[in-house]
């Protein structure tokens, strides 16, 4: 289509006419979301919020006549706090100084734990004083920002009456935040404000009564190329199903290129391709329509391919636990709201070790051999206890012999490595698990060989141990598959177990670490260490994701934290910096960059965490 | 390995010190302390690191004019290490004190400071000093101390400590009066600062307001919380004439973290308190 070739070489010169920012002062958000995130918190944000890129909205300011024709800046990205995420731009390249562009991020995430509801315009303004008057060292960073910003803003003499009075009120009440009130109407709106946050912030999908599914057509893909991109929020309307009983509508015209924004919910549940033109779209888009029933039509699909056959499904032990569920919304937890069921693998055929493992575990064997703990008297020291009487006797002799001896090695002591510990290891093995890491292995795999190399260890250690996995279908299916109990023996049994996991479901985090722990806290050992093994956020198919999801499992950490068991996360999810630390603290987790490795850190990190 | 305390108590003998050091009381410790005291109960007090618990307990001891027997517990620290052992000497052998019984034969105050670093069968010498019996057991001797009115124990330990693994055994943990040391409030920190350090009270205000901020990332970020005494340090080379902010990342930020990027985000805490 020689038009559009045409029409894309349009948009790149003429942008590029525009565009006069050199490329190279552009500072990334993730180069900064760490940093920016702690100052957040320290200087008394909320812990619990996500740092996010904000989704860019349309502007309408007055532009000159050629960054109307190039269409530029028509997208602009500001930052914004909601009850979920702080949001921050993809990329700051507004200055010609990278440190001030850097510096630009650090003021915003700043501002953001500042300000309240209110007036854009006041609040902003009042935000900034606040905050200049409690921190006094950002005063100087604040001066050289606005400095700059004056720099980037309309000259007033080029724009209209009405227009440049805005704009004056606008720089006086930047250089002397918190002193006007009023902003004066103008044909335009106000050129966009970047040491503000976002005058009209994009709705958050969270409406009170709704649960908080944000767009899961895009969240829940578990294709990583589309996951990616998609720490992006996206402005979202809630919209009504509309009930038709005659269903008979003309979802589609082909003419209509713009349908794509007004109802997402097309009448097509077999069309499941990963369009990228489509999620380029979304991108683009300022409002996108969900139904209020909040399920694609993708996850729908899902759900009913995720069903195994009744027959060769793993029996249920029991009619199923209840366990509570936090819900941070209402700040309650909420008895009986899930059901666990203990399972255990019925085909599971008992075997040996698996013969690529053999060469290894015997060297992981042989190096926990060490481990085992003594308790001994340790005879000849110089100092201790209590006399070595051996020892001491024999010194004696010697120097009624007249014999020169030292006064050394007297005493003994007693020499103990005292380890009385239990230790659960539980693995997710929800469908994400699937995945591949390599050309020959799925990150089940590695599961299943750390599973092994774990209990070989453990085997030798004859520290207490318990080997657990779950997956989760909804609220009233958390499958918690019992490897091996702790009164087990670590057997052929178990080994036929450990082969037969395999991926399905869910990842209800918050049931499963709740149920380990009660399993955890019978076992009468000095320490109690639960080990979660996973590679991704808490989520299930409900409401059970995002923020839900993160402050149940933290609730039910601090729980199996009240109950004196210490948990440990070990991920392979790269992602996990942004939240782990949250539900972990800072010492309480690894990542793990290259999955292959799993098996090996594991151990070395289990021997780092015992006494 | 195992230091011996024994042999260097014997050096340096604590006396009862001749001026009362520096306290500001956060509420009413220091009463808990003197009725503990008249009433013979043992203390336990709990706290982070740096937060003040020797240093009121050093107070307390030259308020009450009785000699102070610290010990630092650690991991290899044996029961023999605080009641005392067998020495050998070219006639034979004899019998050495430890800090405890020393401090139980004198009628003094012996403080055990984090006590939950020595081995659980440490502490169980103190379960007969710590109930109405108030004596001390030698075994290797024969020997049975009745401890006198002045004695009183006192033991401090760090509940959010890195060492999860180690608690207190509940059975040695009810047998104390306990009491639980926070962080003073921002005013209280900031007198604590300026009598520590003679710094003039803006900056004083300033670098408590910093502690506080990265007090707030405990947990999240850090594992370790900045201790009044680290702002102490801070403001004592702030008051020499060191720059705020390279004072400020010496003494507190570098303190609390190895992770550079942490330490990086840190330092922009800093800035917004310092910065220029």
């Amino acid at each position: 289509m020689p038009e559009l070739f045409v029409g894309k070489l349009w948009d790149r010169l003429i942008k590029r006419a525009v565009e006069h920012r050199v490329i190279n002062t552009q500072v990334l958000f993730e180069d900064i979301v760490k940093p920016a995130g702690i100052l957040f918190r320290a200087l008394g944000g909320d812990a619990g919020l996500a740092l996010k890129i904000s989704q860019s909205t349309h502007h309408q300011g007055e532009r000159s006549w050629l960054r109307r024709v190039a269409r530029s800046e028509e997208k602009i990205e500001l930052a914004w706090r909601d009850d979920e995420a702080l949001y921050l731009p993809s990329s700051i390249n507004l200055f010609p100084d990278a440190s001030l562009n850097r510096e630009l991020y650090f003021w915003l995430a700043a501002l953001a734990v500042e300000i309240r509801d209110g007036s854009w315009f006041i609040e902003n303004q009042q935000a900034t004083a606040r905050l200049l008057n409690k921190f006094p060292g950002l005063n100087a960073r604040y001066q050289r920002l606005l400095h700059a910003t004056l720099l980037c803003r309309p000259d007033i003499g080029s724009l209209s009456t009405d227009n440049a009075a805005q704009e004056e009120i606008l720089r006086q009440a930047l250089t002397m935040p918190g002193y006007k009130s009023l902003l004066p109407q103008a044909q335009y709106p106000w050129h966009p404000v970047h040491l503000w946050l976002h005058p009209s912030p994009p709705l958050s999908a969270n409406t009170p009564s709704a649960p908080p599914a944000r767009l899961k057509e895009f969240e829940q893909n578990e294709n990583s190329k589309l996951v990616a991109q998609d720490q992006r929020k996206h402005k979202a309307e809630r919209q009504d199903i509309q009930e038709r009983k005659d269903g008979f509508m003309m979802f589609f015209r082909a003419e209509s290129i713009l349908s794509w924004a007004e109802y997402i919910k097309v009448n097509r549940p077999t069309d499941d391709d990963e369009n990228e033109d489509a999620q380029r779209a979304a991108d683009q888009m300022d409002v996108i329509t969900v139904t209020r029933d909040g399920k694609s039509t993708a996850s729908r699909i899902r759900f009913d391919l995720d069903l195994p056959p009744e027959e060769s499904d793993d029996m249920p032990l029991e009619e199923g636990i209840l366990l509570p569920e936090w819900h941070y919304k209402k700040n309650q937890l909420l008895t009986d709201h899930c059901r666990v069921q203990s399972m255990v693998a019925i085909n599971a055929t008992p075997s040996a070790l698996p013969a690529h493992l053999t060469v290894t575990a015997q060297r992981i064997r042989r190096q926990f051999e060490t481990l085992v703990s003594v308790r001994a008297w340790q005879k000849k020291q110089d100092e201790g206890a209590e006399i070595d009487m051996d020892a001491y006797v024999q010194h004696k002799v010697e120097r009624q012999r007249g014999a020169f001896v030292a006064n050394n090695g007297l005493f003994k002591t007693l020499y103990a490595q005292e380890r009385n510990l239990s230790c659960l290891l539980l693995a997710d093995i929800s469908q994400s698990t699937d995945a591949y890491v390599n050309n020959n292995m799925r990150i089940i795999d590695v599961i299943r060989d750390s599973l092994f190399l774990f209990s070989e260890a453990l085997f030798v250690t004859a520290d207490q141990f318990g080997l657990y996995a779950f997956s989760s279908l909804r609220r009233d299916q958390v499958r918690f598959h019992v490897i091996k109990s702790f009164s087990e023996k670590y057997n052929d049994q178990v080994r036929g177990r450990i082969n037969a996991i395999k991926p399905g479901y869910y990842t209800r985090m918050g049931a499963a670490i709740r149920h380990a722990g009660s399993l955890l806290s019978k076992q009468v050992s000095h320490q109690r260490i639960l080990l979660l093994l996973t590679d991704g956020k808490p989520n299930d198919l409900d409401w059970y994701e995002g923020r839900y999801g993160i402050e149940d499992t933290r609730m039910a950490l601090n729980e199996v934290r009240a109950q004196g068991i210490r948990p440990f996360c070990v991920t392979i999810d790269e992602k996990a910096g942004s939240y782990l630390p949250y539900l972990f603290g800072a010492g309480g987790f690894i990542v793990i960059h290259d999955p292959s490795q799993l098996p090996h850190k594991l151990l070395s990190l289990y021997t780092k965490i015992i006494p | 390995m195992t230091k011996s305390v024994a042999s260097i108590s014997e050096v340096t003998l604590p006396r009862v010190a001749s001026e009362i050091p520096f306290y500001k009381p956060h509420g009413s410790e220091v009463e808990l302390f003197e009725h503990a005291f008249s009433q013979q109960l043992p203390l336990l007090i709990k706290g982070p690191t740096g937060c003040g618990k020797t240093r009121f307990v050093t107070h307390m001891a030259a308020r009450l004019k009785r000699p102070l027997y610290t010990v630092s517990c650690h991991d290899d620290l044996t029961a023999t290490d605080l009641v005392g052992r067998h020495l050998i000497n070219d006639s034979g052998t004899y019998w050495n004190d430890g800090p405890l019984t020393r401090a139980v034969r004198e009628g003094g105050i012996c403080y055990l400071d984090e006590v939950v670093e020595a081995r659980k069968d440490t502490t169980v010498v103190l379960h007969p000093l710590t109930d109405d019996r108030r004596i001390l057991p030698l075994e290797r001797t024969g020997e049975i101390l009745q401890a006198p009115p002045q004695f009183m124990l006192v033991v401090s330990y760090n509940p959010g400590y890195q060492n999860f693994l180690k608690g207190m055994k509940p059975s040695t943990r009810q047998r104390f009066v306990s009491l639980r040391f926070g962080f003073p409030q921002p005013e209280l920190e900031q007198d604590v600062v300026i009598a520590e350090t003679g710094i003039d009270p803006e900056t004083a205000k300033l670098l408590v307001k910093l502690v506080s901020a990265l007090r707030s990332l405990k947990a999240h970020d850090l594992e370790e919380v900045a201790s009044t005494r680290l702002v102490v340090y801070a403001a004592s080379l702030i008051k020499n004439g060191f720059a705020p902010v390279a004072a400020c990342r010496a003494a507190l930020v570098e303190a609390l973290t190895d992770d550079e990027e942490i330490i990086n985000a840190l330092m922009e805490v800093v800035n917004a308190c310092f910065g220029e």
